[in-house]
C-alpha cells in the first residue's frame, strides 16, 4: 500500500483523529496542542473526535482511587495563605520599632489570592492582589528559556483575556485596577517579545481565578 | 439538552465553587482512575497522576463548553491527555524507529474487544465492524491503551508506514461511516 499524501482537508482530520487516539509521538503531540489553542476549526476537530470515539470509554473500569487524593489536590490548589506572625519582644519599645518597621516593609494583607499551576512542567505562580496592585511569584518550575516568554492575562466575564505583561522576573508588581472575584488569571507562552496580537497565540499553561482571601 | 449532571458540576466549579468539585470528584473519580491504570499500567503512578487530573479540571472547568460534548467525555479527554503526554515523556517511549520491547506486544484480548452494547456505543462498534479487524483492533488499542503508532505496528509485526497509512484510512473511513 502506498502512503499518497491527503488532501489538506483530509490531512487536518486525519491529524484530529490522531491526536484523541494518541498516536502522536511527543513533538507531534506538542505541535497539535498548541494549534488546537489558536485553531477554533482544528479544536472543532479534535472534539468531534473525541465525541465519535467516546462509547469506547465504556471498556475503562471503574476502580477506587485511594482515600486522600481529593484532599491532596484540594491542599495543592487552595493553600491556606501563610499567617503573619508578631512576635514578641522583651521591651516594649523594641516591640514598637519593630512594629513600624514591620508595618512599613509588609505589603497589606491581600484582597485576593491565585495558585497558577502549569500540570505538565510543575511551573507554578502564586498571585496575590492588595487594592490596586497584583503581585505574582513563580514558587516552582523553571523559568523561561530564550526561546519563549511567559505572558500574564486578565480575563473578565465573557471579554477576551487582557494582557498584563511578560513575566520576567521571579517576582513582579502590576497594577490591576478594579480586581474581583471571579476574574481569571491565565499564563500563555509566547514567542520571545510577547503575543503579536491582542490575544494569547500560544499555548495556555495555567489559569486560575481570583478568590477572595 | 439532555440531562448531563457532570456538565453541571464542571460548570459550577468553574465558578469557583469548591462544594461542586467536591461532588464532581465523588461521581467521576473512579472511572477516570481506570482511565489512568489502564493508560498507564502502574497503579502508583495513576493515583499520583489522578491529582494532576483534578488539578487540571479545576483550573481548566472555564474551558469546558457544554455544547461541544458531554461533560464524561470533557473529563476523559483531559485524563486521557495527560495520560498519553505521562507514557510519550517516558525515557523509554518508542520513537519511530527505535528498537521495541516484546511486551508491547498483546494479543490478548481485553476489554475493549467485548462487545458494547448500549445505542450509540452500537453504532461505532458496527462502524469498527466493517474495517479489517487487523485495523479495527490497532484503532482500539491506540484508543484504550494509548499505544503509539510504533507499538501497534510492533504487536501487528507490520512495518510503521504501513500501520500509520492503516489508521488514517481506518480514521477517514470510520467517520464516514458514523455520518458525523
Amino acid at each position: 500500500m502506498t502512503d499518497t499524501p491527503l488532501p489538506p482537508d483530509d490531512a487536518d482530520e486525519v491529524l484530529a483523529g490522531e491526536y484523541v487516539l494518541g498516536l502522536l509521538d511527543l513533538p507531534e503531540r506538542s505541535a497539535a496542542t498548541a494549534r488546537i489553542t489558536r485553531d477554533p476549526a482544528f479544536a472543532a476537530r479534535v472534539a468531534a473526535w473525541e465525541n465519535r470515539l467516546s462509547p469506547l470509554n465504556d471498556a475503562y473500569p471503574e476502580t477506587a482511587p485511594p482515600p486522600g487524593t481529593l484532599a491532596a489536590v484540594e491542599a495543592r490548589l487552595f493553600p491556606k495563605p501563610a499567617r503573619r506572625r508578631l512576635w514578641t519582644w522583651g521591651a516594649a519599645g523594641a516591640v514598637a520599632a519593630s512594629l513600624a518597621l514591620w508595618l512599613a516593609l509588609t505589603p497589606p494583607q491581600p484582597d485576593y489570592l491565585a495558585t497558577l499551576a502549569a500540570a505538565d512542567t510543575g511551573l507554578t505562580f502564586q498571585a496575590q492582589v492588595a487594592g490596586d496592585t497584583l503581585t505574582i511569584t513563580r514558587i516552582a518550575g523553571p523559568a523561561p528559556d530564550a526561546t519563549y516568554v511567559l505572558e500574564l492575562w486578565v480575563i473578565i466575564g465573557d471579554a477576551p483575556p487582557r494582557s498584563l505583561g511578560l513575566l520576567t522576573d521571579t517576582t513582579q508588581t502590576i497594577a490591576l485596577p478594579g480586581a474581583a472575584s471571579g476574574q481569571t488569571l491565565a499564563i500563555s507562552q509566547e514567542p520571545p517579545g510577547g503575543s503579536p496580537g491582542d490575544a494569547p497565540t500560544g499555548p495556555i499553561l495555567a489559569l486560575a481565578p481570583l478568590a477572595p482571601t | 439538552m439532555e440531562d448531563d449532571p457532570v456538565a453541571r458540576l464542571i460548570e459550577a466549579t468553574a465558578k469557583a465553587d469548591r462544594a461542586a468539585f467536591r461532588s464532581l470528584y465523588g461521581a467521576t473519580s473512579a472511572k477516570l482512575m481506570g482511565v489512568l491504570i489502564r493508560i498507564l499500567g502502574d497503579r502508583a503512578e495513576a493515583e499520583e497522576a489522578l491529582q494532576e487530573v483534578y488539578t487540571r479540571v479545576w483550573l481548566k472547568a472555564a474551558r469546558f463548553d457544554v455544547a461541544r460534548g458531554r461533560g464524561m467525555t470533557w473529563l476523559i479527554a483531559l485524563t486521557r491527555n495527560l495520560a498519553i503526554d505521562r507514557l510519550r515523556q517516558r525515557p523509554d517511549a518508542p520513537h519511530d524507529g527505535d528498537e521495541l520491547l516484546a511486551q508491547v506486544s498483546d494479543p490478548t484480548p481485553r476489554a475493549e474487544t467485548r462487545l458494547i452494547a448500549s445505542g450509540e456505543a452500537r453504532r461505532i462498534q458496527d462502524c469498527l465492524d466493517q474495517l479489517p479487524p487487523d485495523r479495527a483492533t490497532a484503532l482500539r488499542g491506540a484508543y484504550i491503551a494509548g499505544r503509539s503508532y510504533a507499538d501497534l505496528a510492533q504487536a501487528a509485526g507490520v512495518p510503521l508506514n504501513t500501520m500509520r497509512t492503516w489508521l488514517r484510512r481506518a480514521l477517514l473511513a470510520l467517520k464516514g461511516c458514523m455520518g458525523t
